[in-house]
């Protein structure tokens, strides 16, 4: 279009077509608003070529705000794909400065077979967000009407993508805010669960330290045992409620009190050296685990006690706490189970001894018919012998023959009894190398509650380093025990003079080991001897079975056992056993 | 009650048995001995009065069973038991038994021959008694069948009349069976027959 034309008609017409161009461009942020600047470009771009009829059109968008610079060209149907976008970007390069006041108002150039009148216009004030190029082959480009339209566009353009970048602006600053807010959330979110983790570990560490606390709480004050703990001055910190059942003193009392008021007098000096001796070297003079120690109650009796320690450093202090438990029932209970085993071990050996004596009725009563049967017959003999001499019925052959029988029947009774003896020593024994002392001393120890119970003062003088002799222990022990409680029942009567009871042991001049158990008892009017004959006895309950019994026994062992009447009391047991090679050590 | 009265030892032990064999025989006594209970079994006893000295423990058979063993035998021979050692109840039992003595050896030699002598002098009187008893059941039995009607209905205290009432003959008729009968049983009078009766009943006669 000619904006020179001189025909009014047409400059009318010409005008008229301009103000629809220009309508049409200030519609075009209508078509592109809220558009990406691409889109704008590429509206504008394609309104401009349209409106213009103009053979290319070129717009660079610089690069801001992290967005990529946009090259787009479009050319007029004709000129179809003549040049790239970035070719025309080059020959523009060359003309176009850095500042767009200084550019050309209109070049010249060659684009493939023609020549082309190129605009350029800068986009925004100072061309900072780009340039737009309009090209046209056209001589009379461009027409004032056509500079116009193009500044106008170019204008309209500036707005829209300087809005676009606003926007994109914005769209980045918010869409970072987002993620910085999204990312602020995470974080916090995960903070919040971590701390909400804390806080319920924090919760349940808490939980267990109380729940621990309670529990140690309560052990403590249920305890049964006394649980006394004290500062590192001996003084008492704490009691627990059992202190009271077992001290008799109330946990308020002794707070504060030196510990050793818990202890008889002998022991308080002994605690204080060991507690001085272990806080400066770290020595224990005790065992710190269950030891068994003397305490004393309130009322100042005195107590078995198990005591256990324990050491806890805190804050540089030392704490030390003491578990003590009553155990004068135990001792008590100890005692009496050592007493009644020891009558359970009196028992077992009067077992062993009825039962030896029931073997024995039961072998008399098995041997009475074979006994009976020689007695029988020599007594028959003997009768019919008298008949015959009262008779005068003299046959020295019939009265020959019936004396030989009798000698022969009195011979096969004999046998029998010596069948008999050799059936008792034939009583299993399991012979070893022993000790006699520690026999005897096992024995006094078994005896000794009867010892004590009838007020026998026993005084050994046993000789170390005896040899020792080949022996079955229970026989020993039963020849020994016989000994002893024989000895204990001559002296319950004795009431005017000391109950003693002698145990010595030694070497006699045939090398045997002699044991010698003396009393002030009784001792024995009758013809001394006569005690080992079965059946024997000076005493109520006796069966005067023990001494023929203890002397087949040692006799057994290839001893000997006799009795001497004690100066100027009593009497003297005695008996020997052969020693053996070794000695006792 | 012609032969001579034997004395039964029965002992597992040889010297027992001979020093008892010796013993009895001092007094007169013949002796025969035996080892076992067996060995006394298979013998054939005699026809004369005898006893049995026997140990109470003795090997296989004891004596008590032994004594059980001749009472189901009906061998009524009394019996003197030994025994080694005096057990009561065993002694109590045997005495229940009959035994004529239970002696704990070794025992007095008098006791012994008074338990012999007594125990011969049982078995004499029962053989006696069994002998009488075997006389008169023969007698009895030549009787006949109406004799024996008679007689037994005379000895329950009927008289003639009755008898011959309740057998539906004569009076006569029963005189004459009545004395017939008392020929043959060798009684003197009717009490004799009454006696003899008795005896036929008691624990050796037939009659019942």
């Amino acid at each position: 279009m000619d904006v020179h034309a001189r025909d009014p008609a047409d400059r009318i017409k010409q005008l008229q077509h301009c103000i629809n161009d220009l309508i049409s461009v200030l519609a075009l942020p209508a078509m592109w608003s809220g558009g990406e600047p691409s889109r704008i470009v590429q509206t504008l771009l394609d309104a401009l070529l349209r409106m213009l009829q103009l053979d290319l059109v070129y717009v660079r968008l610089k690069e801001t705000g992290g967005q990529t610079p946009i090259e787009i060209v479009r050319f007029a149907q004709s000129q179809q794909d003549i040049a790239q976008p970035h070719e025309i970007g080059e020959i523009l390069e060359g003309w176009l400065g850095a500042n767009p006041q200084e550019w050309p108002l209109l070049m010249r150039n060659t684009l493939g077979d023609r020549d082309i009148s190129i605009v350029p216009l800068g986009l925004g004030l100072q061309g900072e967000i780009g340039v737009i190029v309009a090209g046209s082959g056209r001589s009379d480009f461009p027409q004032q009407t056509e500079r116009l339209i193009l500044s106008v566009a170019a204008n309209q353009a500036s707005i829209g993508l300087q809005e676009a970048r606003l926007r994109s602006e914005q769209k980045r600053v918010a869409s970072e805010l987002d993620q910085r807010v999204a990312q602020r959330t995470t974080e916090l979110a995960v903070a919040n669960e971590e701390l909400r983790k804390e806080i319920a570990n924090r919760k349940h560490a808490e939980d267990d330290l109380r729940s621990s606390e309670e529990k140690h709480r309560v052990i403590v004050e249920t305890a049964n045992d006394a649980v006394v703990s004290m500062d590192e001055t001996g003084a008492i910190l704490i009691a627990n409620p059992a202190t009271r059942r077992i001290f008799g003193y109330d946990p308020i009392e002794i707070i504060g009190k030196p510990l050793t008021m818990l202890m008889p007098e002998m022991m308080r000096k002994l605690h204080e050296n060991g507690f001085k001796r272990y806080l400066a070297t770290g020595k224990r003079h005790l065992n710190w685990q269950g030891i068994e120690l003397t305490a004393q109650r309130k009322d100042g009796q005195e107590f078995a006690v198990e005591v256990s320690f324990g050491e806890l450093t805190s804050d540089g202090h030392k704490l030390f706490t003491g578990f003590i438990r009553d155990i004068s029932e135990r001792k008590r209970a100890e005692d009496q189970l050592r007493a009644s085993e020891r009558n359970l071990q009196m028992t077992q050996a009067e077992l062993a001894r009825v039962s030896r004596l029931t073997a024995m009725g039961e072998l008399t009563a098995s041997i009475a018919h074979e006994v009976n049967q020689p007695l029988t017959a020599v007594i028959n003999n003997g009768s019919a012998c008298l008949r015959l001499l009262a008779n005068r019925n003299l046959e020295p052959e019939v009265l020959r023959r019936a004396l030989e029988g009798i000698v022969a029947d009195g011979t096969r009774a004999s046998a029998v009894l010596a069948r008999i003896r050799a059936f008792i020593k034939k009583e299993p024994a399991d012979k070893n190398p022993l000790d006699i002392n520690e026999v005897i001393q096992e024995m006094l120890v078994l005896a000794g509650h009867e010892l004590y119970e009838s007020q026998v003062v026993v005084d050994q003088q046993l000789t170390t380093d005896l040899p020792f002799v080949l022996a079955d222990r229970v026989q020993l022990q039963q020849v020994l025990l016989n000994l002893i409680m024989n000895a204990i029942e001559a002296l319950a009567s004795v009431i005017n003079r000391p109950r003693l009871l002698l145990v010595q042991s030694r070497i006699n001049e045939s090398r045997d080991v002699l044991v010698e158990v003396s009393d002030s008892g009784t001792g024995f009017d009758l013809e001394i001897d006569r005690v080992f004959n079965p059946f024997f006895t000076t005493k109520a309950k006796g069966m005067g079975m023990g001494l023929s019994i203890s002397r087949s026994l040692v006799e057994s062992h290839g001893g000997q056992l006799w009795a001497t009447p004690n100066s100027p009391h009593g009497a003297v047991f005695s008996f020997t056993l052969p020693a053996i090679e070794g000695t006792a050590s | 009650m012609t032969n001579a009265p034997v004395v039964f030892v029965v002992d597992d032990d040889q010297s027992v048995r001979s020093s008892l064999k010796f013993l009895l025989s001092t007094v007169g006594l013949h002796v025969e001995s035996f080892d076992s209970a067996d060995a006394f079994l298979r013998k054939n006893l005699p026809d004369s009065p005898s006893c049995l000295v026997l140990d109470v423990r003795l090997p296989g058979l004891s004596g008590l069973d032994f004594q059980r063993e001749l009472g189901a035998r009906k061998i009524n021979i009394p019996i003197v038991f030994l025994t080694g050692h005096g057990d009561i109840p065993m002694s109590v039992r045997a005495m229940k038994a009959g035994a004529v003595e239970f002696l704990t050896k070794p025992f007095r030699d008098q006791d012994l021959l008074d338990a012999v002598r007594i125990a011969l002098e049982r078995d004499r009187t029962r053989r006696e008694h069994e002998k009488e008893v075997l006389i008169l059941q023969q007698r009895f039995d030549s009787l006949t069948s109406r004799e024996r009607e008679v007689i037994s209905l005379v000895v329950s205290g009927m008289l003639n009349k009755q008898i011959a009432d309740q057998l539906g003959t004569a009076e006569s008729t029963v005189k004459v069976q009545r004395s017939r009968a008392l020929e043959k049983m060798h009684a003197e009078s009717l009490v004799d027959m009454v006696r003899m009766i008795e005896k036929l009943n008691g624990p050796s006669g037939r009659l019942r």
